[in-house]
């Protein structure tokens, strides 16, 4: 015979602050594992949705993997376009993309600014970054720059530095804002965009980082590629967009092995913290138990009660911490080296942390649940 | 069983034996069926190192060049059957110094530059064939190859040679 469902569910309330601790004590251990799965997947997210299956990157042979590093020469778009018939044209107009891009240091009026990542672009960009979009202001004149949505979070600033009409400095140089960005969660959307020619003046620099072209749909990567490797002398690597967004996925690899490390230790911790309140919590019982034996329950069916107590407790922390992370967490900026991105509690992070918390609660009861049905009768009946 | 019958069953079952053999040596060389237009059978004469190519020959004209498949860390295209071959003279990182790409040259590489030549082989109509070359010619980086057919120059000096013809030297 098994205990009445009531009977732990009410045993939960007869104890409330050792109750609401062990709850506390749960979600705080769920809430981690959401915000490190939340981080884990943003970075993934962020990684998976930048880069264009049609879009081919042009950089330097020499700046290995960091386009930052990138110098080519500034006819490198017109020698593109010239010797490949594969660029997509559209009334006439081929879409590529020259771009200057680096790192620098970025002020804003708040603060001494933080290291920022500039892209000087020119009316060509977003027919080639067809994910960018205005999403306020207006495109960036001389002396002026558009802010992408997570660029103030790159910077360590609040959102309001970063507004329109604001001003920031780099390169020796003050900029208007004159309009934000969105790219749908890709990694431009840490990036300041300014005007090609402009910011070429303010840097002292006549080369370019890069050259984005978008390829006609019969047209192939390796076109490029061949182009690159035939004229040797321009130094020149093409590479398809998402292939270099892959890449950088590996190049985090480690990153992401170690966040799910911290979310096993976390899993751990919350277990050996769940077994310490459960401990308490049984030991306390101990007669009570030991009374349900005596009047016939038997010990799988007291056990079967325990467990069902931590498991409530547990399944009531996830969701506790659920509505938490949802609500305060989900969207929220990260600072990152490549940028900046949101955390992202999504489908997988909830079940992650719902699976965990109510993993919790199962082997945070068995332990002292076990140890208390040990006991004989008789002996647990005279317990203190 | 007579004589004549053991003796017929040991001849069908050696004839079966050499059989299977060959099928596997054929498969184990994983070329594609489609390069054998492509592959020399018999290594052309007259090759040409790279280096000497890039001084003396000129534009359109037939060519035989010998190379070492490298010239940087990925030295095939992908998609294409093209990659860059350097000059044999021009050293490059011994295996028991560790570097995992050699075939990069990065110790040498102020040599490379007047050293490398482009290979794509192209099909009759001159275009280049889209198969991967590793695969097409059973060929990775650092192996020796003589390849026929027309350079391409440029006014920067810059090599190319649509190869009808490949020869993959057996590796040392």
């Amino acid at each position: 015979m098994l205990l009445p469902w009531e009977y732990g569910v009410r045993n939960l309330a007869r104890r409330p602050v050792r109750t609401a601790l062990t709850l506390v004590a749960l979600a705080t251990v769920v809430m981690l594992v959401f915000v490190v799965v939340g981080f884990i997947r943003g970075l993934e997210q962020s990684l998976s949705v930048s880069g264009d299956e049609d879009v081919v990157l042009v950089y330097s042979v020499n700046s290995e993997e960091n386009i930052e590093n990138s110098s080519i020469a500034a006819r490198t778009p017109s020698l593109l376009t010239a010797s490949l018939d594969g660029t997509w044209k559209r009334f006439g107009v081929a879409h590529v993309s020259p771009e200057l891009y680096l790192g620098t240091r970025v002020k804003t009026q708040d603060d001494n600014g933080g290291l920022g990542l500039v892209r000087g672009v020119t009316r060509n960009a977003p027919l080639v970054r067809r994910g960018v979009k205005l999403i306020a202001g207006d495109w960036p004149g001389q002396g002026e720059v558009m802010v992408g949505r997570l660029a103030s979070a790159k910077l360590g600033n609040r959102a309001e530095a970063m507004t329109i009409g604001q001003s920031v400095e780099f390169e020796g140089r003050r900029w208007m804002i004159s309009g934000q960005f969105s790219a749908g969660g890709a990694a431009y959307e840490s990036e300041i965009w300014c005007n090609l020619a402009d910011f070429q003046t303010a840097t002292k620099r006549q080369d370019l980082s890069l050259v984005a072209m978008l390829l006609a749909s019969e047209a192939s990567p390796a076109e490029v590629e061949l182009f690159c490797k035939e004229r040797i002398d321009l130094e020149l690597r093409a590479i398809r967009e998402t292939d270099y967004y892959a890449t950088l996925q590996q190049h985090y690899k480690p990153v992401r092995l170690l966040a799910w490390l911290v979310v096993v230790l976390v899993s751990a911790a919350g277990v050996f913290a769940g077994l310490n309140m459960m401990y308490g919590a049984v030991a306390g019982r101990i007669r009570e138990i030991a009374t349900l034996q005596t009047i016939g329950f038997r010990r799988r069916a007291i056990l079967l009660s325990l467990i069902q107590e931590g498991v409530l407790l547990a399944a009531a922390a996830s969701l506790l911490s659920g509505l938490i992370a949802l609500t305060m967490f989900n969207g929220m900026a990260v600072r990152f080296t490549m940028g900046a991105f949101t955390l992202r509690i999504d489908s997988v992070c909830i079940l992650v942390g719902c699976s965990v918390g109510l993993l919790l609660g199962v082997l945070g009861t068995l332990p002292p649940a076990f140890k208390a049905l040990r006991e004989s009768v008789a002996i647990s009946l005279k317990a203190i | 069983m007579k004589m004549s019958n053991w003796m017929f069953l040991s001849v069908f079952a050696f004839a079966a034996g050499c059989g299977r053999s060959s099928v596997v040596q054929e498969s184990d060389t994983k070329v594609d069926s489609g390069s054998s237009q492509y592959l020399a059978a018999v290594e052309p004469e007259g090759a040409l190192p790279v280096g000497e190519a890039r001084e003396s020959v000129k534009d359109d004209q037939a060519v035989t060049l010998v190379g070492v498949i490298g010239g940087s860390s990925e030295p095939f295209v992908d998609g294409l059957a093209a990659f860059t071959i350097v000059d044999a003279k021009v050293p490059y990182c011994s295996a028991d110094e560790g570097c995992p790409t050699p075939w990069d040259y990065c110790c040498t590489q102020d040599q490379v530059k007047g050293n490398i030549a482009t290979v794509k082989i192209v099909d009759d109509a001159g275009k280049p064939v889209t198969a991967d070359a590793r695969k097409m010619l059973n060929v990775k980086e650092l192996s020796t190859v003589v390849v026929q057919g027309t350079a391409r120059r440029d006014d920067q000096g810059n090599l190319t040679v649509a190869a009808s013809k490949v020869f993959v030297r057996p590796s040392k």
